[in-house]
């Protein structure tokens, strides 16, 4: 763990040097390269928590910024509670064919609706795993 | 004692943070938003599965339903749309369902009392609604809803699925 530790640690410093070298700024400048950085991530960060997706365009040219982070958050934000539900040609296609269909519930809606219909419906008693009745 | 469906309010908030799910973002979602989002923002409303134990009250499982419509991505022409409804379509969003991981065997009361809230509201609501939609977490909540006959319209996770309210709201 460690080494990996120590491994990571130089490719992230490398990687920062790097960056402080194509900012234009000096090595005793880490602070300000950390600000710039964080500054820039904030912004990152904060398009995705808004379910946004960040592209890179020059003409037709069009390249999408790609992190399992990032779509995690974009995701959280469009799986939660939505307003909005934009279908792709492809989901619409399948949409149609659900709405098409004739009425054929399944075995366990038709007895979800059976049991929804009772007057006494009952609810499930529960036995907890950890012990409590 | 047998198990009640209550909405969420702030008398709950001690309740809470008892509850234990393996999926991180839908714990996360009810001790952190949900009571916002039911009584602040008023996006959605929760609903939670309360048991009476020995030990007091416990969340045994909790639902979310939000209304939403459903908007087509792109512009392109599609065959398939002379046969739709025209866009956007109204619809109820299962935003949530979750049961805590330590009294399981309860999903299917929860997910019955969140369709008959629907099919209540689609019958007898002051708004039309088309579609119960929701977005199945990963395959076995993909095949517990396709039992009732929510069709998936992706492959991936979260998956979008949906069932046709029409013939269940009498129309």
């Amino acid at each position: 763990m460690a080494r990996f530790q120590a491994q990571t640690n130089a490719v992230i410093e490398e990687e920062l040097a790097d960056l402080r070298g194509r900012l234009g700024l000096r090595a005793n400048q880490r602070a300000d390269l950390l600000r710039e950085i964080a500054s820039l991530a904030s912004w990152v960060v904060r398009q995705a928590e808004a379910g946004r997706r960040i592209e890179a365009r020059r003409g037709r040219d069009v390249e999408a910024l790609r992190n399992p982070t990032l779509d995690r958050l974009r995701e959280r934000r469009n799986a939660g509670v939505v307003g909005r539900i934009a279908l792709s040609d492809s989901e619409v296609e399948r949409l149609a064919a659900v709405l098409d269909r004739g009425f054929s519930p399944t075995p366990a809606l038709r007895k979800a609706l059976s049991r929804l219909a009772a007057t006494k419906r009952k609810p499930p008693k529960l036995r907890w795993r950890d012990g409590a009745a | 004692m047998p198990v009640r469906v209550v909405p969420l309010t702030r008398h709950h908030r001690p309740l809470l943070k008892g509850f234990q799910n393996q999926h991180a973002s839908l714990v996360e979602y009810l001790q952190r938003y949900a009571l916002r989002h039911a009584e602040k923002d008023l996006l959605a409303r929760t609903f939670l599965a309360i048991d009476r134990t020995e030990g007091g009250e416990r969340i045994a499982g909790y639902f979310t339903l939000a209304t939403a419509s459903v908007e087509r991505r792109s512009v392109s022409a599609i065959e398939a749309l002379d046969r739709l409804p025209q866009f956007p379509i109204p619809a109820v969003l299962l935003a949530r369902l979750a049961v805590d991981d330590r009294a399981k065997g309860q999903g299917l009361f929860l997910f019955e009392e969140a369709l008959g809230l629907t099919i209540e509201l689609a019958r007898t609501g002051p708004v039309a609604l088309r579609l119960f939609v929701t977005d199945a977490i990963d395959g076995a909540a993909v095949r517990f809803y396709e039992r009732f006959g929510l069709v998936r319209l992706a492959d991936g996770y979260p998956c979008r699925m949906v069932l046709d309210l029409k013939p269940l709201a009498g129309g």
